[in-house]
């Protein structure tokens, strides 16, 4: 079977961040292909490079033999390759129907189609099928951005249909989607394949992914690591390590030698003995700081955190893990105020702060800092560093910190003039710690601190964490590289699908059997620790 | 068997059927009854002072719904368009003189040539403000304006500061203002048969979709930048048609009033305050405000009047309705025949099915 798609050696960076890095990918005729891996590990990226939303200097990239690296959007669109986007994009004060008149025709000319009225009765009709098909063709008159978000996906992907397009690629299908729907999807996306059309899927939930992809390939820091059916790429013990963060820790030594030994994975020692950690049986130790009880948010139709409850211990570092889309950076906003939450309450040092303005639970002392680069990187160094005192207004309070601030992060000093943006991605990182710092917080939030970085990088600024933990910061963390971050913490969490799921210190969260299958979904992953 | 069930959802049942037979009906009704009123108005007031408003009028509402045709349509705020006021002016007035024009009904005949010049200088104005978008686009065309402004004033063919004279029309002083408002109203009617054209086209939806989510729509195979450059063209030439219609009524052309940045902001605030992206809307806006402009000049003379009335009407409008007055009239319209429709659902719409309600 030949590829009909096909990338090879592709590499992209941003700003010192490598996105891609000789990157490759064979899509096949008629398949369904999925496509994972950790958050940060290219998937967005090299869809936007096939559909010509990213230019690239290295790379090649072929549909159906033709060439069409670099070129723009609509004429890949044009060859037959259609993409939804991660956070659904929809022509909001257009109609249902509208927006699914949009598409452009491949085979008509240009100036046939300047000229025609929008929406003949055949193209309406053609419109109304895809939207019935879907299942709502009962929407079609009522504008796109009264859609719910389920809604929107269907629109998305039936809008491309239109097209009839040889390749759809979609990005996250599933993602904030309710399980009924994500079957009718699945359904609609397999009726689709037997009528010929091939698909590349980007997708987190992994029972989506396993139960409707013939091939899977995994990425891991912008490279293909695995292709292979569903079950290879389970079974493959690399690929548990791209998702748990791997290197030359000890922990991964001992996972590697027991899957080989085929021994118990379970070590001893392990006190959790049911996956769920009820909060009245939480760990002793020191008093809890922030206090989270049954909490439930989630944003628009759906609940991301279903009852979510966990104690964050003073003066420890605490982190929690799980897979993409568990409720990670949700709770993280929920802290922090950013996102209202529905039900449940939030203590901090006894005090309820659930439902405080963002800016009133900063000036209680906890900062977070967040996922994506939050640098104003136009702005200098010294100034972004700034910015985080800019609701002190006095001065020599102001410049006492910074100082202690420059000591703890020379590179505050070193490079104060320069424009954050012309900073690498670890060093943006620890600007973002001394800017947090300047507030002297109790709690520090941070979100994802390793993201996007090279493993020595990764490794100075899970040192600069436990510094600040050492200045008597109190630490909660989410980390994707659940290795690294659970042996940094003295407490782990693992979250999953919006509940807590284990919880204990780092290392017995780390070494805990389940953990592999709460990664790769199902019970196949168990295999792979076997 | 889907095709057809799909039919009927949008045809739709028949009680509906005929009440949307009524408002048609009623729509058709309306639309004779405001062409009988335009077409009729100067034979109807003869005095000079209200005809030469009128005139001014219909000039701005051509020019309005012209510039609707591509902001409106695109979303990309323009604040040029004088340049193609001005261009059309000199191109009439320098046609007229160099080819020696007698003045009368020929120098209408070159309005059409006025609107090629129009495009003309359209076309690579588009290519350089629209490699930009939306915001920097803003700045751009304003840059390109001034730079118009500025050659108007210094080139020695458009006459500098002096300006150029246009042949006398030779109308009696009665019936003068007549011809120049019978030519504007039936330029007028084409500007507002080529918005509706582009509206109901799949150019304009295209148009419409780049204004959501130009990204997307890319994505969806819309040749993004032709599209917003032959409309940026098409948006160009009634501008350049009314502005040598405009400067021949006056008699004369000077480049500050061919280049007038005023004219760049009044065309946005008469389409916002209408409503922008509609048909009717910068129909409305420019009949409003223009008018209302000069009569107030005319009537108290005094020059910072109709600035005021300018600025309570602006507050007024922003308070009250905040998206121009024809959108939220049709939304009050909607939510009205929705209830009418069905009554039980009152004011929710069907954001509130579930998903896998929708899905079943």
């Amino acid at each position: 079977m030949s590829a009909l798609l096909e990338v090879t050696g592709v590499s992209k960076s941003f700003g010192g961040v490598h996105a891609l890095t000789d990157c490759g990918l064979e899509v096949s005729e008629g398949k369904i292909h999925g496509l994972i891996g950790p958050n940060g590990s290219g998937k967005t990226t090299l869809f936007n490079v096939i559909t010509g939303y990213e230019r690239i200097q290295q790379g090649e990239v072929r549909f159906n033999g033709i060439e069409i690296t670099n070129a723009p959007p609509d004429r890949v669109f044009g060859l037959g390759v259609g993409r939804t986007f991660q956070l659904t994009r929809l022509f909001g004060r257009l109609s249902v129907l509208e927006n699914m008149l949009v598409a452009t025709q491949r085979e008509q000319g240009w100036l046939r189609g300047v000229l025609r009225r929008s929406g003949s009765l055949a193209e309406k009709r053609r419109a109304m099928e895809l939207l019935e098909f879907v299942g709502i063709a009962r929407l079609a008159h009522e504008p796109a951005s009264n859609l719910s978000y389920g809604q929107r996906k269907l629109l998305e992907l039936a809008s491309l249909l239109v097209a009839d397009p040889d390749v759809l690629l979609l990005d996250e299908p599933a993602g904030g989607v309710n399980p009924t729907l994500i079957e009718h999807l699945a359904e609609r996306i397999s009726e689709l394949n037997g009528n010929g059309k091939t698909f590349l899927i980007v997708e987190h939930n992994m029972e989506f992914v396993m139960s409707l992809c013939d091939q899977v390939t995994v990425l891991s820091q912008g490279t293909a690591l695995v292709t292979g059916t569903p079950d290879v790429v389970r079974a493959n013990p690399a690929v548990l390590d791209a998702y748990l963060g791997g290197e030359d820790d000890e922990a991964t030594q001992r996972r590697l030698a027991v899957s080989t030994t085929g021994g118990p994975a379970r070590p001893t020692g392990v006190t959790i003995s049911s996956p769920i950690v009820k909060p009245a049986e939480r760990l002793g130790g020191p008093e809890a700081l922030l206090r989270i009880d049954g909490v439930v948010a989630g944003y628009g139709g759906g609940d991301i955190l279903k009852r979510v409850s966990l104690d964050v211990p003073e003066g420890r570092i605490t982190c929690i893990v799980g897979p993409n889309g568990a409720g990670k950076s949700t709770l993280l906003a929920t802290v922090s105020g950013l996102l209202r939450l529905r039900r449940g309450e939030i203590r901090f040092g006894g005090e309820v702060i659930s439902g405080l303005a963002p800016r009133q639970i900063l000036a209680k002392g906890i900062a977070h800092v967040p996922q994506a680069h939050s640098l104003f990187p136009d702005m200098t160094v010294r100034e972004n560093v700034e910015m985080g005192a800019f609701t002190i207004d006095d001065r020599a309070l102001v410049a006492q910190r910074l100082a202690t601030v420059e000591e703890l992060y020379p590179i505050v000093r070193e490079r104060a003039g320069e424009k954050a943006g012309s900073l690498s991605g670890g060093q943006q990182r620890l600007v973002e710690f001394a800017r947090c710092m300047m507030l002297d917080p109790t709690l520090i939030v941070l979100d994802e601190p390793s993201m996007g970085l090279d493993p020595q990088t990764r490794k100075i600024v899970f040192e600069m964490v436990e510094l600040m933990n050492s200045r008597g910061k109190t630490i909660l963390l989410v980390e994707q590289n659940a290795r690294a971050g659970l042996k940094l913490s003295s407490h782990g969490v693992v979250l999953e699908n919006g509940i807590v799921r284990l919880a204990g210190s780092g290392r017995e969260v780390l070494d805990h059997p389940e953990i592999g299958a709460l990664y790769l979904g199902g019970a196949v992953a168990t295999d792979a620790t076997r | 068997m889907i095709g057809r069930r799909a039919h009927e959802r949008t045809t739709g049942a028949g009680a509906s059927g005929r009440r949307r037979l009524a408002w048609r009906l009623l729509a058709a009704a309306g639309l004779l009854v405001v062409a009988a009123v335009f077409a009729l108005f100067p034979v109807a007031i003869t005095d000079p002072t209200a005809t030469s408003i009128a005139v001014f009028t219909l000039v701005f509402m051509v020019a309005t719904v012209a510039w609707n045709v591509f902001s409106g349509y695109s979303g990309y705020l323009a604040l040029g368009h004088a340049v193609f006021f001005g261009c059309g002016g000199y191109a009439v007035a320098l046609a007229a003189r160099d080819w020696h024009f007698k003045g009368g009904w020929d120098v209408f005949g070159l309005l059409p040539f006025a609107g090629l010049v129009a495009a003309a200088v359209a076309i690579p104005v588009g290519v350089i403000a629209l490699r930009t978008r939306r915001h920097t686009f803003v700045v751009v065309t304003i840059a390109i304006f001034f730079i118009f402004q500025l050659a108007a004033f210094n080139l020695s063919f458009t006459g500098g500061t002096s300006g150029i004279e246009l042949p006398i029309a030779p109308f009696t002083a009665a019936n003068y203002n007549q011809p120049f408002y019978y030519v504007a109203l039936a330029v007028l009617v084409l500007t507002v048969a080529m918005s509706w054209t582009v509206r109901r086209s799949r150019f304009g939806l295209q148009l419409l979709a780049i204004r959501d989510d130009e990204d997307r729509a890319r994505g969806l195979g819309v040749k993004t930048t032709r599209v917003k450059l032959v409309a940026f063209v098409l948006s160009a030439i009634p501008v350049g048609m009314v502005g040598g219609l405009y400067f021949y009524f006056l008699g004369q052309i000077f480049p500050q009033f061919a280049f007038d940045p005023l004219f760049d902001i009044s065309l946005a605030l008469m389409a916002f305050l209408g409503g922008i992206g509609t048909l009717v809307g910068p129909l409305l806006g420019a009949l409003v405000l223009e008018s209302l402009q000069q009569y107030l000049t005319q009537t108290f003379s005094g020059t910072g009047t109709y600035l005021i009335a300018y600025g309570v009407l602006f507050l007024v409008v922003i308070l009250l309705l905040p998206r121009g007055v024809v959108p939220t009239i049709g939304q009050y319209l909607a939510s009205r025949r929705a209830r009418a429709l069905d009554p039980g659902a009152a004011r929710e719409p069907a954001v509130r099915h579930d998903v896998a309600g929708a899905v079943r």
